[in-house]
Order: structure tokens, then C-alpha cells, then sequence
């Protein structure tokens, strides 16, 4: 049975953060930032949301002096993202019929 | 981007998860260095060869030592591109283990070759002493030929991979070079192993580099 759109991902700047990581082995915050073109301060808020979710997980670091964060989806994130993308393409598809 | 919470139609957000991706697949571009670096090296270590055979001379060194300093260099490289790479994708860690399979294959290679010729040199020598004359059969020009499979190999698979059409064109040259060395002397062989150097890893790192230069200028602007 399909359920809901998942909450965590059905946003706009969460989904684009999932889709980022969903492709890459990991990814560091200004990376993120770059794609996305989102400012620091609303990409901090939904990449906290994520990694309370469990779907990435974070780790903190010092690069030459600079904090450097680096973000990676973990299994459960990759199974939530799954299930988001085939309940889309079932909304999809239902509303074609 | 607008604000995260905006409602996204499934069309929307199927649209968003393509565009992402898309991203994330192109922001790798490697600084070329590395490639540049093993080009000249291979390029230089050929050419002097030619030489020495050409004007008869001899250095008091194997010119060929000069690609076992180069790994020194390599390893700088290679640790400074990771500290400045902002994403790890999948793609870098595959390119990653296919090159170090290389490095060993070409060190295993050396090892081989180096115990033929502990075999064939005095089998040479011996066939002189009885025939009067020496072998026309000579197992350097058997050399060339083994090296540019080898090198073809790492190079036609980073082009197809990284859709970076002067290195797969680079690795097909490889191979091409590969069979016609079988039929060549020595100092033919060693011009076609430069040439494959040249345009097989300079040339490409060259054009990698002014790509990797564009792109972050790219970044920088978008930045501002």
C-alpha cells in the first residue's frame, strides 16, 4: 500500500539535499550550498531536521583552521528516499489514469 | 532557492530530484596535474632513451628512475587534491582503485620483464658464442608493446567514464600503438610510447586543467 508523501522530504530545500547525497558518497556543507544556492543559515535548519530524522549524518571537522562539516545519507535515509520517489511516480501515474 | 517549506507538486518535485542529480553529477573536475606530470615524465624518460641509442651514449642513472621519484610528487598531489575536494562521489572512488591497479600492474610488469631478461640475456649471449652471430631475436622490442596495453587500459577507462573524449581517444592511441610496436625497433617503439605519453595523458591533463580552472572561476563568480 503507498502511504503519505513523507513530510521530512516532500520540501523543496530538504528533497534537494536528499537528491545531492542520495548521488554521492558525501558532500561537505559549502557544497551543498553551492547546489542548492540556499544561505547558510535555512541549510543548517533543514539539514538538522534531516539528520534528526536519521535519513544523513553529519560530522564536524577542522580544515586548516575552518570548521568543515560533511554530510552522508545513511540506509535509512536511502530507503525513505526510495519510498518518497515511488509513491511520486504512483501519484503520478494515478493521476494519468 | 525559495523557502524549503514551499509545496511541491509530485511533477515538481520528480523535476527537482532529476535537476540534483544532474548537479551532483557534474561537479567533479579533476585539477589534471597528475596526468600532465606522468605525460612529460613517461614523454622525457622515452626520448632520452632514444638518444642514448641514437648518439650512443649512456647516463651514469636509468633514465627510467625518474618515474619512481615522480611517485613522490604524485602522493602530494593526490593528498592536497582530496583536502580540496568538497565532494566524494562514487565515480572518484572506482577511478581511485582503478589507478592504483595500474601502478601495481605496471610495477608487477617491471618485476616480469626483469626476470626475462635474467633468462634471455645469457641464452643471447650463449647463441652468439655458437652461431657467430647475434640473435635476431631480440626481446626488448617486445617490451613497448606490453607497457602501452598496460597503459592504455587505466586511460580509455577514465575517458569513457568521466565522458572525457581526449582520453579515450588517448587510450585507443595507446593500443594502436601497442600493435604497431610489435612490428618496430626499439627506437620506434620508444618515439610511439612518448607519443602515447604525450597524447594520451599531456595533452588531456592539459585541457582537464583549463577545465578545472574555468570551473572554479565558475564557482567563484556564482559565489560572489
Amino acid at each position: 500500500m503507498f502511504k503519505d508523501l513523507d513530510p521530512i522530504l516532500h520540501s523543496q530545500l530538504r528533497l534537494a539535499i536528499m537528491s545531492l547525497l542520495i548521488s554521492v558518497k558525501e558532500a561537505d556543507f559549502t557544497f551543498i550550498r553551492e547546489k542548492t544556492t540556499a544561505t547558510a543559515g535555512n541549510l543548517s535548519v533543514q539539514i538538522q531536521k534531516l539528520k534528526e530524522a536519521g535519513y544523513i549524518d553529519v560530522t564536524k571537522q577542522f580544515k586548516d583552521n575552518y570548521p568543515l562539516t560533511i554530510c552522508r545519507i545513511t540506509k535509512q535515509g536511502i530507503k525513505a528516499f526510495e519510498e518518497y520517489v515511488g509513491n511520486l511516480q504512483y501519484y503520478l501515474g494515478k493521476r494519468k489514469e | 532557492m525559495t523557502p524549503s517549506e514551499k509545496h511541491l507538486t509530485e511533477k515538481e518535485s520528480l523535476d527537482l530530484i532529476a535537476m540534483m542529480i544532474n548537479k551532483a553529477k557534474n561537479s567533479y573536475h579533476d585539477t589534471g596535474i597528475g596526468a600532465m606530470m606522468w605525460g612529460s615524465i613517461i614523454a622525457v624518460c622515452s626520448l632520452v632513451k632514444i638518444a642514448e641509442l641514437q648518439f650512443d651514449f649512456k647516463l651514469p642513472f636509468d633514465i627510467y628512475w625518474l618515474t619512481i621519484l615522480a611517485i613522490v610528487p604524485q602522493i602530494f598531489i593526490t593528498i592536497r587534491e582530496k583536502k580540496e575536494r568538497k565532494v566524494k562521489t562514487y565515480d572518484d572512488i572506482y577511478m581511485d582503485y582503478l589507478w592504483l591497479g595500474f601502478g601495481i600492474s605496471i610495477f608487477l610488469m617491471i618485476f616480469i620483464t626483469n626476470a626475462l631478461f635474467n633468462v634471455w640475456e645469457p641464452m643471447a649471449i650463449e647463441y652468439n658464442q655458437l652461431a657467430g652471430h647475434s640473435s635476431p631475436y631480440d626481446l626488448r622490442e617486445f617490451i613497448a608493446p606490453l607497457f602501452l596495453l598496460l597503459y592504455g587500459i587505466p586511460t580509455f577507462v577514465t575517458g569513457a567514464a568521466c565522458k572525457f573524449k581526449p582520453m579515450l581517444w588517448g587510450g585507443l592511441l595507446c593500443w594502436t600503438c601497442c600493435i604497431i610496436t610489435i612490428f618496430t625497433t626499439i627506437k620506434i617503439d620508444l618515439l610511439l610510447t612518448a607519443f602515447s605519453a604525450v597524447f594520451a595523458w599531456l595533452i588531456p591533463g592539459i585541457i582537464m586543467e583549463k577545465e578545472y580552472r574555468k570551473a572554479k572561476k565558475g564557482l567563484a563568480t556564482a559565489n560572489v
